[in-house]
């Protein structure tokens, strides 16, 4: 069977991260990402399922692996060779169409009693990710007893699998992991409700979370930094008040929440009271940093109010960061990684998540799809995917030909 | 640097006052001919000087700041240029700040006892600085008399009305030759103030100590109808003495005192020569912060 | 020669292509045959003893005793000038605020006045820099004054230096600065350098504060101002007028002095701007070659200062102190005298070449809200009777409009372009919604009075500005602007003064009359 796996080759890696830093996705040609044929995954216990991929997105974080900038935090939580792809609709045997919930608790791993955090439903908070009778892996596609959604097959544990209601399309099916990422993160912004919510980014998980602020935070003024045209347009219909370029955001926080501001240590005189304002004295009430790079955690720090919460959703790897302002201005900086129970609803992320794709169609965000044979085509569209006018690019398995031979 | 090197008979005679030349006989003193100084070729000359090392000089060792040129907005002609006297420095460096206009067209009336002392002197003074011979020791018509044909003639002269460098820091009463002039050729005469160059290079000096200038132009004054040239001369004394006001407070005080009849003389309190010397003391302003005690880059 | 009449001339085959400004360069168009272009007049003969003109003016003043005998020991003097808008381009040295406030304060010195206050009257523009000061009054008021306080920037957000004085019959407030209002006598240097400057508005409106301002800078004023050049049509100059009355009642003593230049704008050799095309000479031609090549390739920052290096070689055509109401109609009939220019009849399309340069510009950037202001509030203002374009007609403006503002002195316009522009063009729905929030924003108010920034309110004030133009016209298309900036002021870009012909037929129709407003110069049509 077909799959792109990533091996543990170091030369490939080191390959992978000097290409990718010359064009972003072009890992994919070099690095420890391969098309290769594979045996199908074995099922790792009696009750796991096996499904068979129709769409599986891609993610930032996979894009990170490809062109080598993954963090080595990471490294003891996967394990070698793993097929990637956790953003996964497929059919199961029995012809019913699932989505994967890819966190592999303490259930998948057979792990008994669970750990407090599966115990609480709170899968994404599993101390047992790297134990139990898998191998290490944080999740499905990062884990080489299971399989990824980047191939024809994998294996997937009951508990992990959330049935697809008739009526949604494999698109919007698509979109419910991402989407669930999201709710969580909006769901950490609840101070901000009625107040001043600044989103940085609006690729996926920014338009994703600011559909997700709208729909359960509710605060008065929603502004985002968003860099290409379309995700503006974007930006604009899933309910920012605000929509700027990320130059553009500290400007805008400013003037929605009247603060003060001082320019930034840039060349030339420091007159403390001329110049762009790069540093507000006030600020947004929240800010939801959707991208995680330096720049954006950095400009976060800036623009959050003192006594605020910066909520990183974006993925940001090893960065240099001055911490000072969060600090001095006792900023909380919170995760949000994954999902489970939300407890001001009382509800399951997944859930919330079938919900709001539904309620705001984030079917619209996947922009291309591609069969798996392009997959370098497909990673550098995804990482190009702003400036391409894309948002979700996703492979299509459904046309697979080995796909009906398993 | 005295500029008489050498005195009688080592150098020439100088001519008894009232005494006629034998004709042909070369000049110097207060009968030397400047006018060849005035021809093309030696304005040039002189130009090259005034804006080259001239002005370079003057940059170097009185950094000057000038003041109050846009009073003379509008003046047009020739004009009597009327500056306190506290250094050899006080010629070129008017020189270099007199505007354009007035600048390549501008004799210095220069004593000529001293400056045309001899030959080599006297063609020295005429070419660099376009000196002529003004008798200073004694009413004599003969150099009032050039002057007043230069400016009818269309050139403006820049005169020291005291008479000589100031000996102690104060000023000296002025003469009448400016006001006399300018009276004669109906030219207006502009009072100009120099401080700074008495700490330079004043008097008995043996060599400059680079130092801060500032030159201050006042607003030209015309003769008013049925003016006395003493009356005048009075005028452009006031003048002066108000400039050296501004220069030394500001423009308002010294417009205030001026007004009141109370601004303080140039010529220092009438008193045993140290007491002037310790009156001087608080009109000896230092520019604050107009001279940056680090380079600039 | 004695200067010639502003005329309009027909173009016919034999017209040379016509100059426009264009920001900051020029260009030549080739206007289409039977449009008519409005010169302005040539510069009017100027006062020969300048000093000599000021003096006699304060002596013998009109409506009023000799400024001399309004001085006595111990009263507390105020003077007032004009700001670093006026004149335009600045003038050369010396100021001629300078020459006047020099000649005021000898009086004053002379009569024993000990303690004066200088005020930049600047209302809610931006504060000037020490250099700009000094250029403005000298640098001998600068040095005596400014060292102890009593030189300074108007502050229209200092809650201490404010007094509110009263209220017109109308109901609007009147605030201004308190030493002004405190002062047993406020003298008011004006510079006059077009109609709207000057009478009651000099002191109602550069010394008062956002409180007194808002009554008559509003959408609803500026609407019914026809023009605010000139004052009896002018609801602007009625509210400034019935704000004069209540200081008045109110014992603020003024002694106004008004100054009018003349139109001698560009100085050697550019003057060739203010030429009429076919007397250009050789000269000028190859002047006009280089400069426009050699500013075409020039970078922007080079090509801005040296336009913003242009000190103009205005000079002064009249005097006139005393009354201010008085003194006013002197000064608008000489401001008339230099600028008027009789024009027969309206026009569908009025073309125009924006200078680089507008009051709230100087030495900074002309950012598109100032391009639209300039076009809409001054240009389109410039007329007296009717407009010079027919209601419904389209205005065409030539400038580069650059998506571009000075971080310093702008810093509310780049919001204001940002959000309200990006909401709204509507001058009443953008006062309703955003002005209370621009106007009371701390951090613009902290710019304004400590940095050098316009006041958060003012890009509001140039929006208004153009508020009746907006009403009158059928469109507005921009010539060479930055598409995107000229969409989002709500006009048509377009690339060549052709296309924007094309474009202008669908609103005026085929074949439409065409004026071109050739200024600078500033002029003003008399239209009948």
């Amino acid at each position: 069977m077909k799959a792109l796996r990533v091996d543990r080759s170091l030369p490939r890696f080191a390959a992978a991260r000097v290409a990718g830093a010359l064009a972003p996705g072009s890992g994919a040609r070099v690095g420890p990402l391969r098309l290769v044929d594979v045996d199908p995954p074995a099922p790792p216990g009696p009750e796991w399922r096996r499904l068979r991929p129709r769409l599986a997105g891609i993610c930032g974080s996979d894009l990170a692996t490809v062109d080598g900038k993954a963090s080595p935090w990471f490294e003891p939580i996967v394990s070698f060779p793993f097929v990637p792809g956790h953003e996964v609709v497929g059919d199961l045997d029995d012809g019913t169409r699932a989505v994967v919930e890819p966190v592999l608790g303490c259930a998948a791993r057979d792990i008994d009693p669970p750990c407090p955090g599966c115990a609480a439903d709170d899968l994404g908070r599993c101390r047992n990710i790297a134990f139990g009778h898998l191998e290490p892996g944080l999740q499905t596609g990062y884990c080489a007893d299971t399989g990824g959604g980047w191939s024809i097959a994998l294996m997937a544990h009951p508990s992990q699998l959330h049935r697809v209601p008739d009526g949604m399309s494999d698109e919007a099916a698509v979109m419910v992991e991402p989407t669930a990422c999201a709710v969580r993160g909006a769901l950490k912004c609840t101070s901000g409700a009625g107040g001043v919510v600044a989103v940085v980014g609006a690729g996926t998980l920014g338009l994703c979370t600011l559909a997700a602020l709208r729909r359960w935070v509710g605060p008065d003024q929603l502004l985002v930094g968003a860099k290409h045209p379309e995700q503006r347009r974007l930006a604009t219909e899933l309910g920012a008040t605000t929509v700027v370029e990320p130059a553009g955001l500290t400007r805008a926080v400013r003037r929605a929440t009247g603060s003060m501001a001082l320019p930034g240590r840039g060349p030339g005189p420091r007159d403390r009271s001329q110049g762009e304002p790069e540093q507000l004295l006030g600020g947004a009430d929240v800010v939801v940093d959707c991208v995680g790079s330096e720049a954006s955690l950095a400009q976060a720090l800036a623009i959050v109010r003192p006594g605020g919460r910066i909520v990183m959703v974006g993925m940001p790897g090893s960065v240099t960061v001055d911490l000072t302002p969060l600090w001095q201005r006792e900023v909380e900086l919170v995760g949000a990684y994954a999902y489970g129970r939300e407890p001001q609803l009382d509800r399951r992320t997944f859930d919330l998540a079938f919900e709001l794709v539904a309620e705001a169609r984030l079917e619209r965000l996947v922009s291309a799809t591609y069969p798996l044979h392009r997959y370098r085509d497909a990673l550098s569209h995804a990482a190009e995917s702003g400036r391409r006018g894309a948002v979700k690019v996703a492979f299509d398995l459904r046309d697979e030909k080995d796909r009906e031979r398993l | 640097m005295r500029f008489p090197l050498l005195k009688f008979p080592l150098s020439a005679p100088t001519r008894p006052a009232g005494v006629e030349l034998l004709p042909g006989a070369r000049r110097s003193g207060a009968d030397y001919d400047t006018e060849w100084a005035r021809r093309p070729l030696s304005r040039y000359a002189r130009l090259l000087m005034v804006e080259g090392p001239i002005r370079l000089g003057v940059h170097a060792l009185a950094a000057p700041e000038r003041a109050g040129l846009d009073r003379l907005e509008g003046l047009q002609g020739p004009a009597i240029f009327a500056a306190n006297h506290h250094s050899h420095l006080d010629a070129p460096l008017l020189l270099t700040s007199v505007p354009n206009r007035w600048r390549h067209r501008l004799v210095v009336a220069a004593a000529a006892d001293y400056f045309f002392a001899n030959r080599l002197t006297s063609a020295a003074s005429a070419l660099a600085i376009g000196a002529i011979p003004i008798e200073r020791n004694r009413i004599e018509r003969r150099s009032a008399d050039r002057a007043a044909a230069l400016i009818v003639r269309g050139w403006s002269l820049l005169i020291f009305p005291e008479g000589g460098r100031s000996t102690d820091g104060w000023g000296q009463g002025h003469r009448g030759g400016a006001a006399y002039l300018s009276l004669r050729c109906s030219v207006p005469v502009v009072p100009i103030h120099i401080e700074g160059t008495g700490r330079i290079f004043g008097k008995g000096d043996k060599r400059p100590r680079p130092g801060s200038s500032r030159v201050t132009f006042g607003a030209p004054l015309h003769p008013v109808a049925g003016e006395h040239a003493t009356r005048f001369a009075g005028r452009i004394e006031a003048a002066v003495a108000t400039l050296a006001d501004e220069a030394a407070t500001d423009w308002w005080s010294a417009r205030r005192r001026a007004a009141k009849g109370e601004s303080p003389s140039l010529t220092g309190p009438e008193l045993a020569s140290w007491r002037r010397s310790w009156a001087l003391g608080d009109r000896r302003r230092r520019a604050p912060g107009r001279r940056t005690a680090w380079p600039r880059f | 020669m004695s200067p010639r009449p502003g005329f309009v001339m027909e173009v016919d085959r034999s017209t040379p292509p016509t100059l426009f400004m264009h920001g900051e360069g020029f260009r030549l168009q080739s206007l289409p045959v039977g449009s008519r272009i409005v010169y302005p007049p040539e510069a009017l003969p100027t006062v020969a003893d300048i000093d000599g003109a000021i003096r006699s003016a304060l002596v013998d003043p009109v409506d009023s005793e000799p400024l001399s005998a309004l001085l006595f020991p111990g009263m507390r003097l105020t003077i007032a000038f004009d700001d670093v808008s006026l004149p335009l381009p600045p003038m050369r040295r010396p100021d001629v605020r300078q020459r006047v406030i020099e000649a005021v304060l000898d009086l004053a010195a002379a009569a024993g006045v000990d303690d004066v206050h200088l005020i930049a009257a600047l209302a809610l523009h931006r504060r000037m820099t020490e250099a700009e000061l000094r250029h403005a009054v000298g640098d001998r008021v600068y040095d005596a004054f400014a060292p102890r306080g009593q030189l300074y920037n108007f502050d229209a957000e200092d809650p201490d230096a404010l007094t509110f004085v009263g209220e017109t019959d109308q109901g609007e407030e009147v605030e201004i600065s308190k030493r002004a209002a405190e002062s047993d006598l406020l003298v008011y240097v004006n510079i006059n350098l077009v109609a709207m400057d000057g009478g009651h508005k000099s002191t109602a409106t550069g010394l008062a504060s956002y409180r007194s301002l808002r009554h008559h800078h509003n959408v609803r004023t500026l609407q019914r101002s026809r023009s605010f050049m000139d004052q009896h049509r002018s609801e602007l100059h009625s509210s400034n007028w019935r704000m004069g009355k209540v200081l008045r009642d109110a014992g603020v003593k003024i002694f106004q002095i008004e100054t009018t230049l003349n139109n001698d704008t560009f100085p050697p050799p550019f003057d060739f701007l203010q030429k009429r095309e076919w007397e250009w000479s050789a000269r000028d031609r190859a002047t006009f070659v280089a400069s426009s090549k050699a500013l075409d390739r020039a970078p922007n920052r080079v090509r801005r200062s040296v336009f913003h290096a242009v000190r103009a070689p205005h000079d002064l055509t009249g005097v006139a102190a005393g009354d201010v109401e008085a003194v006013h109609r002197l000064t608008t009939a000489r401001v008339y005298d230099q600028q008027l220019v009789a024009v027969e009849g309206q026009t569908d399309v009025l073309t125009l070449g924006l200078p680089y340069i507008c009051p709230y510009n100087v030495n900074s950037v002309m950012n598109p809200i100032l391009v639209m202001s300039t076009a809409l509030g001054y240009f389109f203002n410039l007329y007296r009777g009717r407009p010079l374009v027919r209601e419904g007609g389209v205005l065409i403006v030539s400038h580069p409009t650059p998506w571009e503002f000075h971080p310093v002195h702008h810093p509310s316009y780049i919001d204001f372009f940002e959000q309200v522009l990006s909401e709204t063009t509507d001058p009443l729905e953008v006062e309703k919604t955003y002005e209370q929030a621009y106007a009371e924003d701390e951090w613009y108010r902290h710019l304004y009075r400590t940095s050098y920034a316009y006041h958060g309110v003012h890009p509001f004030y140039m929006w208004y500005w153009g508020a009746h133009a907006l009403q009158h016209l059928g469109a507005v298309i921009v010539v060479g602007g930055d598409t995107r900036a000229v969409r989002r002021l709500g006009f048509k870009p377009a690339s060549t003064l052709r296309d924007a012909l094309e474009m202008a037929s669908d609103t005026v129709g085929r074949d439409p009359s065409i004026t071109h407003f050739h200024a600078p110069p500033l002029m003003m049509a008399d239209v009948t």
